[in-house]
């Protein structure tokens, strides 16, 4: 249960809005250097692979490698496998999400 | 308006189909169909949705979830960077309102026709709000599901994983970007076994960005040529 929802939901409109609207507030009127804007396109990538690392590299809050014992690992080989073959969104969690439903049928 | 819902027709498919699992997640992680409602009208973020749940479900504070969900959504300052150049004078309603329905496949839609010409600001605009209307409306469905069947959510929280993976792909534009990945998983890793802390991600993903810049700009062989 989230402690406190509405204040929850607020907030995260609040961080949402401000990254979505100031480059275009701002950068429709100036202009970017290209060095920051070369830095900018290496953010998405790292936050994507850190958000993944941290989750998938640990089963039960313990790191793990060996795919028997950590029950993600498989999975996201798969999932990533798709995702370079069709980088569609749909596909990719469509595939991750069924092998994890099969494998803890297993 | 008829070109606007073709083109903008694969998206609201997919947004359908993630919405629907979102809407699930969401109201198993506790919250109502109201509040499914006001967090896709006013958020309108499907993976710091996705990942609000998650944490939520893990017991974590409103204040981090709030600052993980910052630090999700850094990567749409990049995004109004590069469309920027197409909306110079733009209403501020306009760009307010294009702005809050911004997203990963808005963004990919309309950049990709701003840059062949032949697009306008109001068109981009109506394809964004054929999307939102899809995503708004399906995480409330969703949630109907979720409270109607009882469904698996270990497996369907998996799909933001799943998701993340994906979105990651998306960013391969060169080996510079690929590199910085790796630098970021591992970082990550042994600053979460260090730190025993969740700001081993933050940490772990700045250093990669600059180390993914550094790389890009030191050794020609890394520049992306494809």
């Amino acid at each position: 249960m989230p402690d406190r929802p509405l204040i929850l939901i607020m907030g995260m409109a609040l961080v949402t809005f401000i990254p979505r609207f100031i480059p275009l507030l701002l950068f429709s009127k100036l202009e970017v250097s290209p060095a920051i804007r070369r830095w900018l396109t290496f953010v998405p990538v790292s936050v994507f692979a850190a958000l993944i690392a941290s989750d998938i590299f640990f089963w039960q809050g313990e790191f793990s490698l060996n795919p028997v014992l950590n029950l993600s690992l498989f999975p996201s080989a798969l999932v990533l496998l798709t995702a370079l073959k069709t980088r569609s969104l749909l596909w990719s969690m469509t595939v991750g999400v069924t092998v994890m439903a099969l494998l803890s049928v297993i | 308006m008829i070109s606007g819902l073709k083109a903008s027709s694969p998206v609201m498919t997919s947004y359908a189909a993630l919405g629907a699992a979102c809407g699930v997640v969401l109201f198993d992680a506790g919250f109502s169909l109201g509040e499914i409602f006001l967090m896709s009208l006013l958020v309108y973020a499907g993976a710091a949705q996705f990942l609000a749940a998650s944490l939520v479900v893990l017991g974590a504070s409103t204040a981090s979830i709030i600052l993980m969900v910052f630090f999700l959504n850094l990567r749409h300052l990049l995004m109004g960077v590069s469309l920027s150049g197409f909306l110079k004078k733009q209403s501020l309603g306009y760009l307010g309102l294009f702005s809050h329905t911004l997203t990963d496949e808005s963004f990919g839609i309309n950049y990709s026709r701003f840059r062949d010409g032949k697009w306008t600001p109001r068109e981009a605009l109506l394809i964004s709000l054929f999307n939102y209307a899809s995503w708004v409306s399906s995480t409330v469905a969703g949630g109907l599901i979720g409270s109607q069947f009882p469904i698996d959510t270990l497996i369907m929280s998996y799909a933001l994983i799943a998701m993340f993976l994906c979105m990651m792909v998306m960013q391969f534009v060169s080996k510079a970007h690929v590199a910085a990945a790796l630098v970021s998983g591992i970082a990550t890793i042994i600053l979460t076994i260090w730190l025993q802390h969740n700001i081993a991600l933050v940490l772990g993903a700045v250093i990669a960005s600059f180390a993914g810049y550094l790389l890009d700009e030191n050794s020609p062989d890394l520049k992306g040529s494809e």
